[in-house]
């Protein structure tokens, strides 16, 4: 039996899909058995980012509607083992799915496979109830900034209420230079706000960019920073004690510059 | 404004907005206007006043996320005491 970890954030844009997509690939490449559900339906993004949009015949709407079966509408990634997506709908909305039409779909996923991703859609309204329906755990996706952590901080809320008692913080797009120079929030700050267990640092790397390009996960091209910290949030959510490194920040030009400010 | 204070800790914007949050996280968690965290600030202060002097203006209120719930924190400095009971 798995689980079904939802990844969400209340705002938009920072890094669930990119997240969802890596974190999935990782966990499979470790040899876990996983499936990625976009829950973000009339706005999926979850097949583009992990290149298999062309692949895509049923989604989970399908599925609900009984038009297909569960094992039939999943998409199998090809260039990992035991890695299958669940796409959303298109051409539907939010509302047209029931929450507990999603935890069904997600109670069937955790009986065949160890991990059940499942990605929400920024907002606090149906899309989110809808994939954090079937939830035992969620991990959250804030990036260092006041209205990403303000909406964090409102999401962390509603999950407690629902009665999720497992919640873990990734902060993505953490960049040590701003930090640095005092311009952007620190991990310890973001920390001490919402007061729930981290579970990762994710930098601001620019290969997210080339890899949505390509639609190929990052973690498959080992070696940057980005791919390095989702397979590390990757062994953790497997149970390795994985230790969260400190953040260098290795520009040379900024590390003099700070010596000139502090030295004021 | 002082200049230097551009330079000092204080003023760096990761500072500003470290604490813009706390104000509006303590907001949002307690689901109550400002005015009415005003007037508990003001109205506990009183109750507390009978036995300490306070500072007023830097009495500071605050949820704190502990698992499940919040803990309630208030800071309220004090110059010196008034009575001795
Ligand atoms: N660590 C990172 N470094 C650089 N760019 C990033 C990083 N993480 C995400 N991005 C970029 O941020 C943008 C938004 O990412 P993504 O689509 O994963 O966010 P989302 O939370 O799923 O958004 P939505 O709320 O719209 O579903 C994308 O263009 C992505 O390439
Ligand atoms: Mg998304």
């Amino acid at each position: 039996m798995g689980k079904v970890i939802v990844i969400t954030s209340g705002k938009g844009g920072v890094g669930k899909t990119t997240s969802t997509a890596n974190l999935g690939t990782a966990l499979a490449m470790i040899g876990k058995t996983v499936v990625v559900v976009d829950a973000d339906v009339g706005l999926r993004n979850l097949d583009v980012v992990m290149g298999l949009e062309s692949r895509v015949v049923y989604t989970s709407m399908d599925v609900i509607e009984k038009r297909c079966d569960l094992d039939k509408a999943l998409v199998k990634d090809r260039r990992v083992e035991d890695l299958m997506l669940l796409a959303a709908s298109q051409r539907n909305r939010k509302d047209d799915i029931k929450p507990e039409q999603m935890q069904e779909v997600c109670e069937k996923l955790k009986e065949e496979y160890d991990f059940v991703l499942v990605d929400s859609p920024a907002g606090i309204e149906q899309g989110f109830r809808n994939a954090a329906a079937g939830a035992d755990e969620a991990i959250i996706i804030t990036t260092p900034d006041v209205s990403a952590i303000r909406d964090a901080d409102r999401i962390i809320g509603l999950l407690q209420h629902q009665g999720i008692d497992s919640i873990n913080l990734i902060i993505n797009r953490l960049s040590p230079t701003l930090v640095k120079k005092g311009n952007m929030i620190s991990k310890n700050d973001v920390l001490d706000i919402l007061n729930i267990d981290l579970l990762g640092v994710v930098p601001e790397d620019t290969g997210v960019i080339a890899s949505t390009n390509r639609g190929v996960p990052l973690v498959h091209n080992d070696g940057s920073p980005g791919a390095e910290a989702y397979i590390r949030i990757a062994r953790r959510m497997t149970g390795q004690r994985v230790p969260i490194p400190e953040m260098r920040d290795d520009n040379f030009f900024s590390n003099i510059l700070n010596w000139f400010s502090r030295n004021k | 404004m002082d200049f230097r204070s551009l330079f000092t800790r204080k003023s760096k914007s990761s500072n500003i907005a470290t604490q813009r949050l706390q104000l509006i996280l303590t907001q949002d968690r307690f689901e109550v206007s400002e005015d009415s965290m005003k007037k508990l600030q003001f109205e506990l202060t009183e109750v507390l006043a009978k036995y300490f002097e306070f500072t007023m203006n830097s009495v500071k209120m605050s949820l704190k996320r502990e698992g499940n719930s919040y803990v309630l924190m208030a800071d309220f400095p004090f110059n010196q005491s008034k009575k001795n009971r």
